[in-house]
């Protein structure tokens, strides 16, 4: 039993970190009606920029990590007031579609600026840090991850139940006219909201350039885990977001020492995923459809 | 032609262009102009492998097998409403099937060519069943899922070189292995070819599907899958009948792939599966002429981009720019833009004795 513990430990930190961009999806979902494909995709670039900024330009490494997450948020909120704004009448598959684009248009930027055969590494002051807790060596990202994942979703779930912007965004996933005829500053809500969502995007691409790898497709296509997470939840609850991306992430850390299953463990969100919709289907055919 | 880029459609995808919501269901091309279409492919089967060079006719071939894949993507988003990001790791599936066959069995060419396309569209199926239920947004999701997961599941298995067991995979044999070609078409030239036939016969399976009873249901499911449902037509099967064919024609093209040359992992990464619904997208879905187009953008662009030394990495800025400015501005696509301009040219020359331009929406 004590020889899993370090897969555990490994675990919950790569599971903080997609319930984390998983929550970036589901609340820009509920705001928006937008399903970000781009997030992992703009996440890789921030973690790219501030690779840059910390070896390339020799800065600060907080200056570095702050400016690679703002790139992150800025580009996604460019990205909502631009293309997000002209598809906001539109179906969700639509809004989803445009997102396909950004993905496809950063990653051949990101290959293009970014040479993708150098191997590349940006470890946190934080991954040095090691402590001992109880049988297992813990490092200080894997701690900062779970610690944020716990926060933003507390702070998430308090803010949109009790803040008046939480509010707007509620009212607007439920109608955008409606909200808009009351008064509330629709563009703004909306632009707030792909900030914060890029905001997410781009500290979980640190966090994930440093559990898994640097390496712009690699983080890319790490928004898969983060899709199941927010289909998991149905695009809605803040807590079962955490709670998916705890239960993939350990899920498919601890596969790592099955020897038969190790290779395919980054099926693990799929099958979670195929197996949380199945359930959907069957408990609610009709009913409640997601989009 | 409307202002179709301001006109939100409901639950469409985008708004149908006028033109192929014409009388018969039936492009015009084809009722119009099947004549020019048959001199077409018979020029390029006849002339072009010989004028072309062999880089060429290679990039030919693979974009034959692409115009197939790009076909079943064409049928799920212009018909059926339907987005699969998977496509492109079905075709890998195709491939694995059919090298896993010819390695494994003396079938002939044909045989695996069809065995390859039924696997697959078990598989499709399979990836595609669990969403069915719920809504488009998570079909797209979940193929984009299997993608990787096919993806991944073939990167460990590796594709069949002639070992033995269910994987067929020698670590001592060819790393980069090629199905076996039939004698009628060793050449490349002739393979491409064959190719060719494949992907007209596919073309026509599309056809007679869209002019039958499921093209009419499909029709019905995109325009509004609650009215579909109201009308007696049921969504789940037929959703699953688009799915099957999409999936079957995928694996068709797999096989074809695999007899056009070496063929590993690598040459289906799953960031291939987004390009070519992007390059659908940009074609046109709502006509079948966008599938060939889009086959062209992907393969003929990428092969000239290699010749001249351009990096690839633009090929994909230039799909990921141009999809947002389909979505933004012409649904239709490269091909219904060029249709517009003959439908508009075509009307104004019987404005004057047909006055029915506008009363052709029958449902």
């Amino acid at each position: 039993m004590s020889n899993l513990l370090p897969f555990v430990v490994l675990g919950i930190a790569l599971g903080s970190v997609f319930a984390l961009s998983g929550l970036g999806i589901v609340v820009l979902y509920r705001t928006t009606g937008v399903l970000n494909f781009a997030g992992g995709a703009t996440g890789a670039l921030g973690a790219l920029v501030a690779w840059t900024l910390l070896e390339a330009l020799g800065l600060n490494e907080w200056v570095a990590y702050l400016g690679g997450i703002l790139t992150a948020a800025f580009l996604t909120l460019l990205y909502g007031v631009t293309v997000g704004r002209g598809l906001a009448h539109r179906d969700p598959l639509t809004k989803a579609m445009g997102t396909i684009g950004l993905l496809l248009a950063l990653l051949g930027l990101m290959s293009l600026v970014w040479n993708p055969t150098v191997v590349r590494t940006m470890p946190l002051p934080t991954t040095a840090i090691t402590m001992r807790i109880g049988p297992v060596v813990v490092n200080g990202t894997q701690i900062v991850a779970l610690v944020l994942a716990l926060v933003v979703c507390a702070a998430t779930a308090v803010f949109l139940k009790r803040s008046k912007l939480g509010t707007a965004m509620r009212a607007m996933a439920d109608d955008r006219t409606s909200t808009a005829i009351l008064g509330v500053p629709v563009r703004s809500v909306e632009a707030t909201t792909w900030f914060v969502s890029g905001l997410l995007a781009g500290v979980s691409g640190l966090l994930l350039s440093n559990l898994v790898n640097l390496n712009a497709v690699d983080l890319t296509f790490l928004v898969i885990p983060a899709l199941a997470v927010a289909l998991v939840a149905m695009l809605r609850s803040v807590w079962v977001c955490f709670a998916a991306g705890l239960a993939i992430g350990l899920i498919q850390s601890l596969l790592t020492p099955v020897l038969a299953l190790s290779p395919y463990r980054s099926m693990t969100p799929f099958v979670v995923a195929v197996v949380a919709v199945l359930w959907m289907a069957w408990r609610r055919p009709n009913v409640e459809r997601i989009a | 032609m409307m202002a179709t880029g301001m006109v939100s459609h409901g639950r469409d995808l985008s708004p149908l262009p006028p033109a192929a919501t014409s009388k018969r269901k039936r492009p015009w091309w084809l009722s119009g102009t099947p004549v020019v279409t048959a001199v077409v492919v018979a020029a390029v089967f006849v002339v072009w492998p010989m004028l072309a060079s062999g880089y060429w006719v290679q990039a030919s071939t693979s974009a034959a097998a692409f115009a197939m894949a790009a076909l079943g993507v064409s049928v799920l988003v212009g018909r059926v409403g339907l987005i699969s990001l998977g496509q492109v790791a079905l075709v890998a599936t195709g491939a694995w099937i059919a090298l896993r066959l010819g390695y494994g069995t003396g079938l002939p060419f044909p045989v695996i060519v069809f065995l390859a396309g039924v696997g697959t569209g078990v598989v499709g199926l399979v990836i595609g069943l669990p969403s069915l239920w719920l809504s488009g947004l998570t079909f797209a999701v979940l193929t984009l899922m299997g993608a990787a997961a096919i993806t991944l599941v073939l990167t460990v298995i590796s594709f069949p070189n002639g070992g033995g067991g269910l994987t067929g995979f020698a670590s001592t044999g060819d790393s980069a292995p090629m199905l076996e070609r039939p004698m009628y078409a060793d050449s490349d030239a002739d393979y491409f070819r064959l190719a060719l036939v494949i992907a007209v016969l596919m073309f026509a399976l599309v056809l007679i599907h869209l002019n039958s009873r499921a093209g009419r249901a499909w029709e019905a499911i995109r325009q509004s899958p609650a009215a579909a449902i109201g009308t007696g037509i049921d969504v789940v099967r037929y959703k699953l009948w688009a799915i099957l064919l999409a999936s079957f024609i995928a694996g068709v093209a797999g096989a074809v792939m695999a007899g056009a040359g070496g063929i590993r992992v690598t040459l289906f990464p799953v960031q291939d599966s987004i390009i070519i619904v992007a390059a659908v997208l940009m074609a046109g879905a709502f006509s079948l002429w966008g599938a060939i187009v889009a086959a062209v953008l992907m393969k003929f662009l990428g092969a000239a981009f290699t010749l001249l030394d351009v990096s690839s990495s633009l090929l994909l800025i230039l799909f990921g720019a141009g999809i947002i400015q389909v979505l933004l501005q012409s649904p239709q696509g490269i091909v219904g833009q060029l249709q517009g301009v003959v439908a508009r040219r075509r009307r104004r020359d019987r404005t004057a004795d047909t006055g029915q331009a506008e009363g052709e929406q029958d449902a």
